[in-house]
């Protein structure tokens, strides 16, 4: 691959995913500035797969998996000084709900509220968990997790369950 | 609330509004990091080896001007340290955990970096202070040998000197490796054995999909 098409490469995936990684870097971090650190340690480790990236796995699969692994990797309080690198990020990384309807704003809360939820799961289910509601199927996330597709339902299972008692009483105020 | 309305609440959401990103800069600042990544590990491997390789030379030739055999086998302690070095950070080198594999296989990979990172630093003592330390008291036992004749008081002193320096320094290094396997290591191993066994498929599991089937 040529340092080219690696540029086209990352500035298209930039552009069609990059709410993909905002949604891994808000489930895994919470204050702005550890979600920041995040989103762009993702962005390098992105940069640096492209080379390895043959088309065989979807774009989507790929994108998951280098997210979720520098996510789980990086460690809050470990921040590299970034303060004399220039700032190509300016980072808002409150949900934003499509305005498709007059009443919207209980579905950002929901958004919000999910968002809490998910990250008081177990890392590993943060990730299942992020995957199933952006409506990737069991073999994609077998795929990014390594493993079965039949433990992927055990897990989502349970891990619906505690969304549902977490969001319940959320839900009762809305 | 069932799931589906989660699911639809959320997928009506556009993390990426508010984000403005400077791609031009960012892409220099990829490169910028990557270059500097790469710099970092030669740098480290050049001060690591280099120096190894420096003290094996130094020594060798004042062994050979001294002609003292303590200095060639305080030489030969170098070059051993600086061989462990290379060998290891080539084997190391293959076992990366690579961050576009998949999410099992990338954790063990790094647990078994960090295994092996603990391995090295609770066995510093045998890789990399005792060779140095063997090399040293030869070099004492040599110097105290032909200054016999300066008398007992001097002989001890000089011996002291030695033993308290190498033995202050020595004891220092292991101390801070033995410190970060512990402040810094073990908590990371315990950490990622958590994560993997999040992925670990247990036995007897019943099977069931995320409908509860």
């Amino acid at each position: 691959m040529t340092a080219q098409e690696q540029e086209a490469l990352f500035r298209r995936w930039l552009k069609e995913h990059l709410g993909l990684m905002l949604k891994v870097v808000r489930g895994c971090a919470t204050a702005p500035p550890d979600q920041d650190d995040l989103f762009q340690d993702i962005l390098l480790q992105l940069w640096s797969s492209i080379p390895s990236f043959r088309g065989e796995a979807k774009e989507t699969t790929w994108i998951y998996r280098v997210a979720f692994n520098t996510a789980l990797a990086w460690q809050r309080g470990e921040r590299r000084r970034r303060e004399k690198q220039e700032i190509f990020l300016r980072l808002d990384t409150s949900p934003q709900v499509q305005p498709s309807h007059v009443d919207s704003l209980p579905e950002q809360e929901i958004v919000e509220r999910l968002y809490a939820a998910i990250r008081q799961l177990p890392k590993v289910d943060t990730s299942l968990a992020l995957m199933h509601l952006d409506g990737l199927s069991y073999q994609e996330m077998a795929e990014v997790l390594g493993i079965s597709e039949n433990y992927v339902g055990v897990k989502l299972n349970r891990i619906r369950k505690q969304l549902a008692d977490q969001l319940k009483g959320a839900t009762d105020e809305l | 609330m069932n799931f589906e309305a989660m699911q639809k609440a959320w997928q009506s959401q556009d993390p990426g509004a508010k984000v403005t990103i400077n791609v031009n800069v960012l892409l220099n600042e990829v490169r910028h990091n990557q270059q500097h990544f790469r710099a970092t590990i030669f740098w480290r491997d050049v001060r690591e080896v280099g120096s190894a390789a420096l003290m094996t030379v130094g020594f060798l030739v004042w062994g050979l001007r001294c002609h003292w055999w303590s200095f060639y086998l305080l030489a030969f302690a170098c070059f051993e340290v600086g061989v462990f070095f290379v060998v290891d950070r080539r084997i190391q080198h293959r076992k990366q955990p690579v961050h576009n594999d998949s999410l099992q296989s990338c954790i063990e990979a790094s647990l078994f970096q960090i295994n092996h990172q603990i391995w090295l630093l609770r066995n510093v003592l045998w890789w990399y202070l005792l060779p140095p330390i063997i090399g040293i008291g030869a070099v004492l036992a040599q110097t105290l040998w032909t200054a016999r004749g300066a008398g007992l008081a001097f002989l001890i002193t000089i011996g002291a000197v030695f033993i308290i320096t190498y033995g202050f320094t020595y004891g220092f290094v292991y101390w801070l490796n033995q410190r970060a396997v512990k402040k810094q290591l073990e908590p990371r191993r315990q950490e990622l054995e958590t994560l993997l066994a999040g992925l670990k498929e247990p036995r007897n599991q019943p099977l069931m999909d995320a409908d509860g089937r």
